[in-house]
């Protein structure tokens, strides 16, 4: 991505109508029975939004809760040893009926998995049951969901198969999961999670465990299912170049918190928070000779890094887990209480510790509307 | 470099991405010897199975009457160790073999030939042998030392055997399959709970197991017959309405009991009653030894479960943590669909190695049970205890080989078979051996 194109894209950001969005996470908490030591609090206090035709990229290290929040939203964290503490992910079903993920029944909850959310997992050398023809396995997918005859779902399946660049479906669906080769698999995985129409993805990790190559088909492919089929999706990913290529919205994550969360444009032209420059500075770029690369730990560890937000005279400091908090911290009575998400310029957002000057600010999910797709057609 | 020589009826490559479609071929009959296992068991099966009702039913004379012995209990001990009819007679066997004549016979054959029954008896060679010989008696497979039939033996203990052997292994394999798989599945306390209830089975020695469930077993269908404890229940409570009526008075049915027992003539009196309503059940002896066999197979199947409970939960915990599982939830697949459609398929390898090594191990059980006097009681047959009879017929002066051969060359035949089966079921279940 070139300077250029980040400025066009900010000169052409215009107000967008506003519309309904598909998922909201609000003030999500997760916590994990640790045996005899205290719970792991693996999701604190998220908040965030999607829209539909729209890629959230989430990023951040492991362990800051990116899949957590994913699989909360299907209720696939295992309970126990998990547990909600709080919040709520509000999701706008096909028929317009708004409900709350995380209370849902599980009879509920199986109409909306598969249907209305798909998923599509990091390992597709595992993802696949060893004992079925993968035909065998996106017919299983459709009929859960869709009363069709065994035809039908057959027809479906080849359909979707071929969708996502599987050359000879008819020949293929008959094949086992070990005669694939790892992208195709992940392609077997795709045209599962695609076969019911679902109206958001979440792709964890989706490209984590294949080649370069075959990365950048299954992105493409990803992106042009997503246009094709009006489906928002939630890209969880580690790999910075794939969030510039692909998303509209980055949410940045750590230690269970969201620390940064802009369009892409704006996070990559300017990230406000030092975390997020940490990770943008540890990027090597071509035609530059460096002997080593900025750490994220060089950034962090320099005090005038946090004094670089908007309000920074007046105490917005962004938040940090592992420093000590400002004097002036309100910490409020309640969990996360010394934390607040906010909106620190226009489509912003940046975590900031609950100082003097944001004591009275409430938390809202942060919300933008963007895509790249919207801005190249105008 | 030396590149090596391709041969030349062998076509060339192409690439992947044309590859034609592969000839599938059908996955039960990818192993010959799984196909040669199974028509062994088969034949084994319908042979001794089919066989039963004759093996059971009873014997006749020589002049056709039905003697009201089963027939592979009858026999005399006159014709008894008699080698198979097919091996080479020394003296002793000819001479034993002539004794074993009836006598009527004998008389006859000397009377039509002109000589002494003495002669007849004597016979070990030449003209007077030739006389004799077609009235021998004569069996395939010899005769033990109370001169039964021991094909006919055989072919009853087989059924048995087999019956015991894949009943037992069937009940073992779905109780520990399910308890294994569900206790995994769940996870957390129920799991423990439940693989600790298996840890103090274990602990128990399984022998005291299997002769509690006998001795429950044996004292239920004693009660079914005699109704002795329906028959004291109605006895005191008898007494507790009596004494209600005389005196008025309410007394328990303990009270009721000393009462009875000293009265002896109310005793008496009550219990020819108590006889009339709860007359005594008969019980075939069929019907006893069915139920003995029965009460066997449930007690070696109840108790060799656990070993396939532990090798179940094994699995299932490392495959409920596979992705294809999570997978599925994600398309919307409930537990129940899960457990049926995704794990117990990837459990057949298992479980089918494991049912082909517990039929074996029952049969062997069966054997080892009978011998202390539970289940299987002579004089009927089964394939482990004539076996164990064989072992103690063989000596260094006269061997009677048959007698431990014949059942050890079966019991080997069907075990071969049987894991012959389990290794081409195992193929046909697992995708990735499929040859193309």
């Amino acid at each position: 991505m070139t300077e250029s194109t980040i400025e066009q894209g900010q000169s052409l950001t215009k107000p967008v109508v506003a519309e309904q969005p598909i998922m909201q996470v609000n003030n999500l908490a997760v916590s994990f029975d640790n045996g005899s030591g205290p719970r792991i609090q693996a999701v604190d206090g998220v908040r965030m939004t999607v829209y539909p035709r729209q890629t959230l990229a989430v990023v951040g290290e492991s362990g800051c809760g990116k899949s957590v929040t994913a699989m909360s939203s299907m209720q696939l964290v295992p309970r126990p040893p998990g547990r909600f503490d709080r919040g709520e992910i509000r999701y706008c079903m096909e028929n317009g009926k708004i409900v709350n993920l995380i209370e849902l029944g599980e009879s509920e909850m199986r109409q909306i998995r598969g249907n209305e959310i798909a998923m599509i997992f990091q390992e597709p050398m595992t993802s696949l049951n060893p004992v079925y023809t993968v035909g065998d396995q996106i017919i299983e997918a459709i009929t859960l969901h869709q009363d069709v005859t065994a035809k039908e779902a057959m027809q479906i399946a080849v359909q979707a198969m071929s969708d996502v660049g599987i050359p000879d479906p008819q020949g293929r669906i008959k094949a086992y999961p070990h005669q694939f080769s790892g992208g195709m698999r992940q392609r077997v995985m795709i045209a599962m999670a695609l076969a019911c129409q679902p109206r958001l993805l979440l792709a964890d990790e989706p490209t984590t465990a294949l080649d370069v190559t075959i990365q950048a088909q299954i992105l493409e492919l990803l992106k042009d299912l997503k246009s094709t089929r009006d489906m928002a999706v939630m890209l969880i990913t580690h790999d910075l170049g794939v969030v510039a290529e692909n998303a509209d919205i980055v949410c940045v994550m750590y230690a269970g918190r969201v620390v940064e969360f802009a369009n892409v444009y704006d996070l990559y032209a300017h990230p406000m928070h030092p975390y997020t420059r940490g990770l943008l500075a540890s990027i090597p770029t071509v035609h530059t000779k460096l002997d080593r690369l900025t750490t994220i730990t060089e950034i962090i560890d320099n005090p005038e890094e946090f004094k670089r937000l908007p309000e920074a005279d007046q105490g917005v400091t962004p938040w940090w887990p592992w420093h000590d908090a400002p004097v002036d911290l309100c910490k409020r009575d309640e969990p996360a209480g010394d934390y607040v998400l906010r909106k620190v310029a226009k489509d912003h957002w940046v975590g900031v510790w609950r100082t003097q000057a944001v004591k009275d600010d409430e938390s809202s999910p942060p919300e933008l509307a963007f895509r790249i797709a919207d801005q190249e057609s105008h | 470099m030396a590149m090596p020589e391709r041969k030349n009826d062998e076509p060339e490559s192409i690439s992947a991405i044309r590859a034609p479609e592969r000839s599938r071929d059908n996955p039960l009959t990818r192993s010959l010897a799984g196909i040669l296992g199974m028509g062994v068991l088969v034949v084994m099966l319908i042979v001794c199975l089919g066989s039963l009702p004759w093996t059971l039913g009873s014997a006749m004379d020589s002049t056709g009457q039905a003697i009201g012995v089963p027939r592979y209990d009858a026999g005399s001990p006159k014709s008894g160790r008699l080698p198979p009819s097919w091996w080479v007679y020394d003296e002793q066997d000819i001479e034993r073999s002539i004794r074993a004549i009836d006598p009527d016979v004998l008389e006859r054959i000397a009377k039509e030939n002109g000589v002494e029954v003495e002669e007849l008896l004597d016979a070990c060679d030449g003209a007077m042998l030739e006389l004799v010989e077609p009235h021998w008696p004569r069996y395939w497979f010899g005769s033990d030392m109370l001169g039964r039939s021991l094909g006919v033996r055989l072919l009853a203990g087989g059924g048995i055997s087999l019956t015991i052997g894949i009943a037992a292994a069937l009940i073992s394999v779905s109780i520990g399959t399910l308890y294994g798989a569900i206790a995994a599945y769940m996870g957390g306390k129920i799991d423990a709970v439940m693989m600790r209830a298996v840890d103090v089975l274990y602990g128990l020695p399984y022998i005291l197991l299997v002769v509690l469930l006998a001795v429950a077993s044996d004292a239920m269908v004693d009660e079914w017959v005699t109704h002795n404890k329906a028959k004291a229940k109605w006895m005191q409570q008898r007494v507790v309405e009596m004494q209600s009526q005389d005196t008025g008075e309410a007394i328990s049915r303990a009270d009721a009991r000393v009462i009875l027992g000293e009265d002896q003539r109310l005793y008496n009196e009550l219990m020819a009653q108590a006889v009339q309503k709860y007359p005594r059940r008969e019980l075939s002896a069929g019907a006893r030894t069915m139920l003995d066999v029965l009460t066997l197979l449930v007690a070696i199947g109840g108790v060799s479960w656990l070993t396939m409970a532990r090798v179940i939960r094994g699995q299932v915990l490392s495959l409920k943590n596979q992705q294809f599982v999570e997978a599925a939830r994600a398309i919307g697949s409930s537990s129940t669909r899960i457990f049926v459609r995704h794990l117990l398929p990837n459990l057949v390898g298992a479980i089918v190695v494991y049912a082909t090594l517990a039929v074996p191990q029952a049969i062997l059980q069966e054997s080892f049970l009978s011998f202390l006097g539970i289940g299987v009681k002579p004089p009927l047959p089964s394939w482990g205890n004539l076996a164990a009879e064989g072992l103690g017929e063989l000596n260094t002066y006269r061997s009677h080989w048959w007698l431990l051969f014949f059942p050890c060359l079966l019991l080997g035949v069907t075990l071969l078979a049987m894991n012959f089966v389990g290794e081409g079921l195992r193929e046909a279940f697992d995708p990735k051996r499929q040859r193309g």
